[in-house]
């Protein structure tokens, strides 16, 4: 009998729905493994103290966003809006993530992810060199791989020449973070950003999308930005659907492009919390003509860099008027798009991205665990995972043995609730992987 | 929208890319039946602007081409001048030329305020016989005036248009000309145009051809509307157009109040700030005289971003943009 645990949040949607998705096909329902209790037991007791597993039980990581206890274990920050703390939550995150994974293949568990390959999702610039590496169609990066310098403020990307193109925080996600700068004749700037700055130059996560037209600000935001290591891309004009600007993202399981929403929107992130809409997939469809094979293969080889990764949400940018495509971004939890079942011919018609993931793991085509992405990947810290004893630096870790609490050898076990599958489909927000999971509305704080 | 989307069609031809090196245009066999666009890809050129065209020049029968639409030549800040260069230089392999679209550059490639332009008069002098021209962008844009005779199509579309460049159009004696259609845009975005700088065009003294004439996507929409009220050129006048712009109740009422519309066959209002009545009003004005009138995309104005919380007033209840800008 297959088992699944699910490394969550275990209040979050995600988490709710995999496990539906699970029970639906007839399998126990999976236990649920909080992050925040990896995390408090990483803190207080260090690798060793971690739960046990099961030999033979299937293990997947969903995203640690969108809970404000787990989002200050990651990167020390209160507020969750904060842009800043990318770099520490990374190192904090995969740090985690390796430590879990040791545990699980020692203790004979079975992977739907990959630590290396989730060190390269969540780092924009070796993703976009993995991606580049496998020839897979991408927007020109002067930050793209391990080698690239480091962009350590605006006057580094003064110096890269590039006219249009994005500044992207390189451990952000959902736009957090991103700035669309534009540079013109006579000194010309602007940047299209969610971020604002407080009268302490604090950064926030903005859900009002604004402009910011002198290169003083700019620059100042930038450098601002900059130590948490930033990811540069020229602009790829896209197609439009309407006078929008679209983007597609595309869940890829075990391999194939099975589901495909289109985002549209008027300012540069199409991000459907930012004003994004959805558009339309038929017509996009339609309008791309013999393109969409060539744009569902690209999504399925930058999927492909990623083989121990069961799912991945992939960002495929249209060229204008479908001349070209091009992938923006893989996303590691990029399948919360609920309700949304499979496109004709992707081979998940009738599932959502979470029964797709669970037909795969029954067919048999899901990872089978650590597979051959550690040479792919390249992650600029080789991983120490696969040792039981778990060796791993843990950012903030306090070996007290007095602190330690009592962690249950299986894991305090947790079923999931019957789900919120009727809640409101307008929460697809775009926040697909939650690295922070919230933004600030007009006023108050939205949690997304 | 064609702000949004590459033209499929451009002067009655359908539009064929030219391409990179691998494009193959074999099964186009006349090279006169199609509208040859050329672009460049700034933001993973290739290919710069020169190498392309010397191989549109080698491989297509120029002598054929009458329409001719020109994309990105390089990246936003870099100007059209050798674009222009290029054109001049080949005058005489292009005697069938008809038609021309400099700039066609949708704003996912470039905002419109950020396509930088030059001198085009040099478009006019070097082909006598063009009927149709079409320029988008107004930064760096400038006109002399001159004579020329056969221009039927003039449409110069920015999100900000110099007033020298309003004033030498008023000069120039085009004396073919039936289309006039200027997006005059904000000052936000680089226009310097006022309201008197449209004279020479409202006169019409030049212009002894026009039937269409459209003032649009301007931030003075109002005081374009006060000028044409009372402007000789809309005698001539089969069609006009006010859209796009902050129009609101002051200037539809300067339209009423103004001479007689109703010769016209249309008149295009879309995208304004009208209030219901009088939207209602200008309806039923039109309407009674058998004009038709295009009030659709009323708009809202956006809400202002002052923190009128406990503050006493707020004087920029909503701010009102024309159509486009950036």
């Amino acid at each position: 009998m297959i088992r699944c645990t699910v490394v969550g949040n275990p209040e979050n949607r995600r988490v709710a729905l995999f496990a539906a998705a699970v029970r639906a096909a007839g399998l126990p329902a999976p236990r649920v493994l909080p992050w925040l209790e990896v995390l408090r037991t990483l803190r207080d007791g260090g690798p060793g103290a971690l739960p046990r597993f099961r030999p033979g039980e299937i293990v997947r990581l969903d995203s640690p966003g969108e809970n404000d206890e787990v989002g200050v274990l990651l990167r020390d920050v209160e507020d969750q809006t904060r842009v800043e703390g990318g770099a520490l939550w990374y190192a904090r995150f995969t740090g985690a993530v390796r430590a879990l994974t040791g545990r699980a293949l020692a203790d004979g568990a079975r992977l739907l992810d990959d630590p290396d390959e989730l060190a390269v999702l969540f780092d924009k610039r070796l993703c976009h060199g993995v991606l580049s590496g496998a020839g897979v169609p991408v927007p020109r990066s002067p930050t793209s791989g391990p080698g690239a310098p480091p962009v350590r403020g605006w006057d580094d990307v003064r110096a890269a020449g590039l006219g249009r193109f994005f500044v992207k925080p390189a451990h952000g996600s959902s736009a957090s973070g991103v700035l669309a700068v534009q540079t013109g004749a006579g000194g010309r700037v602007r940047a299209v950003t969610s971020v604002e700055r407080d009268g302490q130059g604090h950064m926030y996560n903005s859900l009002r999308v604004r402009a910011y037209d002198t290169e003083t600000e700019v620059a100042a935001l930038v450098d601002a930005l900059a130590p948490d290591g930033l990811h540069l891309e020229s602009w790829w004009p896209k197609a439009a659907q309407g006078n929008r600007a679209m983007d597609l993202r595309v869940v890829v399981v075990a391999g194939r492009a099975t589901h495909a929403v289109v985002r549209a929107s008027r300012s540069p992130m199409t991000n459907l919390h930012l004003g994004g809409v959805r558009g339309d997939l038929a017509e996009a469809r339609e309008a791309a003509g013999p393109m969409w094979e060539t744009a569902m293969s690209a999504c399925e080889r930058a999927a492909a860099c990623f083989p121990g990764t069961l799912c991945v949400g992939v960002d495929l940018l249209p060229g204008t008027g479908w001349r070209g495509v091009a992938v923006g971004e893989v996303n590691a939890f990029g399948d919360l798009l609920p309700r949304l079942t499979g496109m004709p011919g992707g081979g998940a018609e009738g599932l959502d991205t979470y029964g797709a993931q669970v037909a795969a793991l029954l067919r048999g085509t899901a990872p089978r665990g650590r597979g051959a992405a550690t040479a792919q990947a390249g992650a600029r810290e080789p991983a120490g995972a696969g040792d039981a004893s778990g060796a791993v630096p843990v950012a903030g870790a306090v070996p007290d043995a007095d602190a330690v609490e009592s962690v249950p050898a299986s894991g305090s076990v947790r079923a999931p609730g019957s789900g919120d599958m009727a809640g409101p489909v307008a929460e697809e927000s775009g926040v697909l992987c939650g690295v922070p999971g919230a933004w600030r509305g007009s006023g108050t704080d939205v949690e997304k | 929208m064609s702000h949004y989307h590459h033209l499929t069609e451009f002067h009655g031809l359908p539009v064929r890319e030219f391409g990179g090196p691998e494009a193959d245009h074999t099964e186009v066999t006349d090279h006169g039946a199609v509208a040859w666009r050329l672009s460049v890809e700034p933001y993973g050129a290739t290919e710069d602007f020169g190498s392309r065209f010397a191989r549109f020049r080698e491989t297509v029968e120029l002598e054929r081409t009458s329409a001719l639409i020109v994309g990105q030549w390089d990246k936003s800040g870099v100007d059209p001048s050798e674009v222009l260069r290029l054109l001049e230089e080949n005058r005489d392999r292009l005697p069938s030329l008809r038609a021309l679209f400099l700039g066609e550059i949708v704003a996912e490639e470039q905002e419109i305020s950020w396509i930088t332009q030059s001198d085009v008069t040099c478009l006019l002098t070097a082909f006598p016989r063009l009927t149709e021209l079409r320029l988008r962008g107004g930064h760096g844009l400038g006109l002399q005036p001159v004579r020329h005779e056969s221009l039927r199509h003039l449409i110069i579309e920015t999100g900000g248009l110099g007033g020298d460049v309003v004033r030498a159009l008023g000069a120039c004696q085009l004396t073919a000309l039936e289309r006039l259609v200027l997006w005059l845009g904000e000052e936000e975005y680089g226009a310097t145009v006022n309201a008197e700088d449209l004279t020479g065009i409202l006169a019409g003294t030049h212009l002894p051809a026009l039937r269409h004439l459209g003032l649009r996507n301007s931030e003075i929409q109002n005081e374009i509307a006060e000028r044409v009220a009372v402007a000789p050129v809309v005698a001539r006048l089969t069609t006009l157009d006010l859209s796009m712009g902050v129009l609101d109740d002051s200037g539809a009422a300067a339209l009423l109040e103004g001479q007689s519309l109703a010769h016209l066959h249309g008149i295009d209002l879309s995208y304004h700030f009208l209030s219901e009545e009088m939207a209602e009003r200008f309806a039923t004005a039109m309407a009674a005289v058998g004009v038709a009138a295009d009030l659709s995309e009323p708009q809202d104005g956006e809400e202002c971003a002052c923190d009128v919380d406990g503050a006493e007033e707020c004087d920029c209840a909503e701010f009102r943009y024309p159509a486009v800008g950036e």
